[in-house]
């Protein structure tokens, strides 16, 4: 099998890189897919505390890089899930513990058994990312619809650009969406982020609690029901399987009868 | 009219199109690395250039850096009077 590499990147911290690493990598596995989750924030390992598994990691990607242990004993396989697997960062060494040429390798070996191998990458620019991507043929590139942000993802998009032989695509979510704000023009909107940025639409994901609450849990949105985040992380992943799925309407669930009519309304009223 | 933007929302100068456009500049600049001041030094010595060719209406010379797709574009507009020769 060769499956694909998804790196998923930003420039900026805490844009949702981890988030959004944990809920597409189980959004896919339900779909079917067998997934290989990685933690390339080495020295700084948050995903197996989102997915919930920090309890049962023995050996890191670092131990299987400098041969302690073999790749299948450092997996760790999610009972909750038979076709997801998490490769955990260390969290006692730092990015230089790994290289480029060790990371492609190590990518290869990951596709040959697995549909999707999800990378989830540090922030900045440096040789952490740049490790990162190493191996990989596709990104996924977080912003928020802050200035900084955004500006920070034009650099990655521009990095990326510089390594077209290698990625040969790369799409953007926007993460943390406030539709109130936008309406009320207080937030950039997604056409805003797409026109400056220029570059292709994956997704985009609502700010919500329940995200905070998920990660509490160690149960990632994507996999429950009844969650606009979710919903939106699931709509990604199927957009990468190949589907058409439309954007989610942001404001559906305060849509009262007032908010309607001001809809209804307002394209004549700002003539 | 405030009252109708305030109801309907779009205002011009709302935070979220300030960013905007503050964005779509400081991109421009970022993407070229073009240090600040440098525009205005090529604008001078570009207007330098024309007028030794033409008298020019330099109140109406318009310099402009936009962006297509990924990509900037100079735009100069200079509205000439008559040639010098
Ligand atoms: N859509 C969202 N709604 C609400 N909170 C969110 C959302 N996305 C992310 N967060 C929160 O933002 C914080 C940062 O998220 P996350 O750790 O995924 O970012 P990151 O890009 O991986 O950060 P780092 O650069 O440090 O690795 C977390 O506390 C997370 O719960
Ligand atoms: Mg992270």
């Amino acid at each position: 099998m060769s499956g694909r590499v998804i790196v998923i990147t930003s420039g900026k911290g805490g844009v949702g890189k981890t988030t959004a690493s944990a809920n597409i990598g189980v959004a896919l596995a339900n779909t079917g897919a067998s997934v290989a989750l990685v933690d390339m924030d080495i020295g700084l390992r948050n995903l197996d505390i989102l997915m919930g598994l920090e309890n049962r990691v023995v050996y890191n990607l670092v131990d299987v890089v400098e041969e302690r242990c073999k790749l299948r004993q450092a997996l760790v396989k999610d009972k909750r899930m038979p076709t997801l697997s998490l490769l955990p960062a260390a969290q006692t060494r730092d990015k230089t513990a790994v290289n480029a040429e060790q990371m492609k390798k190590l990518c290869i070996e990951l596709k040959n058994t697995f549909e999707f191998v999800i990378i989830d990458c540090p922030a900045g620019i440096e040789s952490g990312f740049q490790n990162a991507i190493a191996g990989a043929e596709e990104a996924i590139v977080i912003t928020t619809p802050e200035m900084s942000a955004v500006r920070d993802a034009d650099r990655i998009i521009g990095l990326l650009e510089a390594r077209k032989d290698e990625i040969e695509q790369y799409r953007l979510v926007i993460n943390r969406i406030r539709p109130a704000m936008v309406k009320s023009s207080d937030m950039m909107s997604v056409d805003d982020v797409l026109e400056i940025l220029s570059i292709k639409l994956l997704g985009v994901v609502p700010e919500d609690e329940e995200i905070i609450i998920s990660t509490n849990k160690g149960e990632p949105v994507s996999g429950t029901d009844n969650t606009r985040s979710g919903l939106a992380f699931r709509n990604i992943a199927r957009r990468l399987r190949g589907e058409d799925v439309p954007l989610m309407d942001l404001d559906a669930p305060n849509s009262t009868w007032i908010s309607r009519l001001v809809k209804f309304f307002a394209p004549v009223a700002r003539v | 009219m405030q009252l109708l933007n305030w109801i309907f929302g779009t205002p011009a100068n709302s935070s979220g199109s300030l960013a905007k456009d503050r964005m779509r500049t400081m991109l421009v600049h970022d993407r070229l690395e073009l240090p600040a001041g440098r525009l205005e030094i090529l604008q001078e010595e570009l207007l330098a250039v024309v007028q030794r060719y033409f008298e020019l209406d330099k109140e109406t010379t318009q310099f402009d850096l936009q962006q297509y797709e990924r990509r900037a574009a100079l735009i100069a507009n200079f509205r000439l009077l008559r040639s010098k020769c």
